[in-house]
């Protein structure tokens, strides 16, 4: 069981990563979009279709990082209200939602998404990138989504206090 | 239809009242709906829209200006910018509580976020406030209401997510909509605080001599900056708001890094990572949400809406009252930006059925929210004031009504007086 959660913790660790560079190098895109047009006197022609791809990765990505946290907006009014038990009880049914949520809408229709793409051959205009592969981030994430809700499941399962608590807040 | 509704309504509901997050929520309603339809593939349908739905080159702007606002919080620019305001404001009897107020509005023109807001410019005021003789609820309510006017004094990324459900305005004309409701809230404020002043006689005033004025203004100099190659940037055409949104943290990279220095260059992979946290929420919202306003769409439900609220009453100001009421309960348990992003798709055909501007309405239901993140069960602000001001909410919230009456008053304003709204950016012709 500890291997297991250093485990995600190591995964946890180089998502932050990934995601902290793709911010990065999102920066950099749009950044050089404006220094291309103003410098170079015509804007590179890849930059706007990277930066909205880039988006896509780092959200989705970004959005299984703050699963994992807990970290995402929820209303914690009523639950807070409840006894322990029952406590315990949403929490498992909330984390639930997000399994499904993860398991069937990111892996397995953004699979649908990615596979359709791909058979049609849809190439990005730009880059000439395949869409299909700019999608994958969809059920890439979802991946994730359903690992760290495992992740969460377990815990409540063994530790019965580990309820979530407060969320932190956006913005 | 009906149907439809009430499988969205109850899967939604349900699910939220787990305390799952609500973009779960929105996009299980979505998928459940799409379900209820029968022969379609429901996850590919919904996955395509999340996608889409993230991957837009105006949406880009909004994890620049968050980044740009955390590196203005932890980048020195909250505290210069009062040092500036109390060289303006400081003289008057009761300042401090003025110079908290515009802070926030300063604050607000360069960054973006009511919850940064009252973490950087509460986290040194309330406790000088305090110093001063304020009562520490006075000082959490008026700092928590204070850093909301932000979200309408541009750059705001909420009016970007408005801008991208509505469709049918531009980030620009809403960005120049807000400035002057911005400034009527902003002394909306001012006055509840005057009048606490005046019943309480506490803070006295201070005398600001004329070189403090000079050195505050040097130092809050390139904060103020930025709102001029913003603004000035895009309405001039230079750059587009994304542009400007990558501008700005560049700006405030050089500005907390290079001329402050207190960003260190070992804080940046902190930073980025906090940035793209909050990003992920907001995208993740936009995402489901795109995926629900398409089942919505697809189902006619605005315009059943729309009928059901026109047909109980003809009257605009009935109807805008209606909708007024029904944000304000919203706001109280939900967070903006959902908020923002379930019900412009709902109430925006109603108010242009009446004749309303679609930047007004942005305007009106943006303000009318921002109320909403300062009053209990849920409210963003309010916590994170609670936290940084060592009070609880139950103690907060009376000091806060007349507060929050000042802002209704200058809600309703705003709601029946397009002018506020529509001035500025008619002058520009936009």
């Amino acid at each position: 069981m500890k291997t297991g959660r250093r485990a995600i913790d190591k995964v946890g660790t180089l998502l932050e990563w990934l995601v902290m560079a793709l911010f990065a190098l999102l920066f950099g895109d749009v950044i050089w979009g404006v220094v291309s047009r103003y410098g170079l006197g015509r804007q590179s022609p890849w930059t706007e279709e990277l930066a909205v791809n880039l988006l896509l990765w780092v959200s989705l990505l970004g959005a299984a990082l703050t699963y994992r946290e807990h970290g995402h907006l929820g209303v914690d009014y009523c639950t807070g209200k409840l006894a322990p038990p029952a406590q315990r009880l949403a929490a498992i049914v909330a984390e639930c939602a997000v399994l499904v949520f993860g398991g069937f809408v990111l892996v397995y229709g953004g699979g649908m998404l990615v596979a359709q793409t791909l058979a049609a051959n849809q190439v990005s205009p730009a880059i000439g990138w395949k869409v299909g592969y700019f999608y994958s981030a969809v059920p890439v994430s979802g991946l994730f989504f359903v690992l760290f809700s495992i992740e969460h499941l377990l815990n409540l399962f063994r530790r019965p206090e580990s309820i979530p608590l407060g969320k932190e807040g956006v913005e | 239809m009906t149907v439809a509704i009430l499988i969205m309504s109850v899967v939604f509901a349900g699910l939220l009242l787990l305390n799952t997050p609500v973009a779960v929520c929105i996009g299980l309603a979505t998928v459940a709906t799409i379900a209820a339809l029968g022969d379609v593939p429901t996850g590919y349908l919904t996955a395509q829209r999340i996608s889409s739905g993230i991957s837009s080159f105006s949406l880009l702007a909004i994890p620049f200006f968050i980044l740009a606002g955390v590196l203005m919080g932890e980048g020195g620019m909250a505290r210069r910018l009062m040092d500036f305001a109390f060289a303006l404001m400081g003289r008057f009897r009761g300042g401090l509580a003025y110079v908290n107020t515009l802070t926030c509005m300063l604050f607000g023109s360069v960054s973006g976020s009511a919850a940064a807001a009252v973490s950087s410019i509460g986290g040194f005021m309330i406790p000088e406030m305090v110093a001063k003789g304020y009562k520490r609820e006075f000082a959490v309510a008026l700092t928590t209401t204070s850093a909301t006017i932000g979200l309408l004094i541009p750059p705001s990324n909420i009016m970007i997510v408005y801008a991208i459900v509505a469709g049918n305005v531009s980030v620009v004309t809403l960005f120049l909509a807000g400035v002057i409701p911005g400034i009527l809230m902003g002394l909306a404020i001012m006055t509840v605080s005057l009048f606490v002043n005046l019943r309480t006689g506490v803070g006295g005033s201070e005398k600001v001599p004329l070189t403090h004025v000079v050195r505050a203004l040097g130092g809050a100099l390139p904060s103020l900056l930025l709102v001029v190659i913003v603004l000035g940037g895009i309405l001039g055409g230079v750059f587009s708001a994304t542009e400007a949104s990558a501008i700005s943290v560049a700006y405030a990279l050089i500005v907390g890094v290079g001329v402050y220095r207190e960003v260190k260059l070992s804080d940046l992979p902190r930073i980025l990572l906090r940035s793209a946290k909050t990003t992920s929420v907001v995208m993740l919202l936009i995402g489901t949400s795109q995926a629900m306003s398409w089942v919505l769409a697809y189902e006619n439900i605005p315009q059943s809406v729309s009928n059901a609220m026109l047909s109980a009453s003809a009257h605009p100001w009935v109807v805008l009252l209606l909708i007024n009421a029904l944000l304000l309960i919203v706001g109280t348990f939900m967070d903006m930006t959902p908020a923002v992003l379930i019900f412009t798709p709902i109430f925006l055909p109603v108010v242009m059925e009446l004749g309303m501007e679609p930047a007004h309405f942005g305007i009106v239901m943006i303000a009318n929210l921002c109320i909403g993140l300062c009053t209990p069960p849920v409210g963003t602000c309010l916590f994170v004031g609670c936290s940084i001001g060592g009070t609880t909410i139950a103690r907060v919230t009376l000091p806060s009504i007349p507060f929050f009456l000042a802002m209704i008053v200058a809600l309703l304003l705003l709601t029946f007086f397009p002018a506020f709204s529509l001035w500025l950016p008619g002058l520009l012709d936009l």
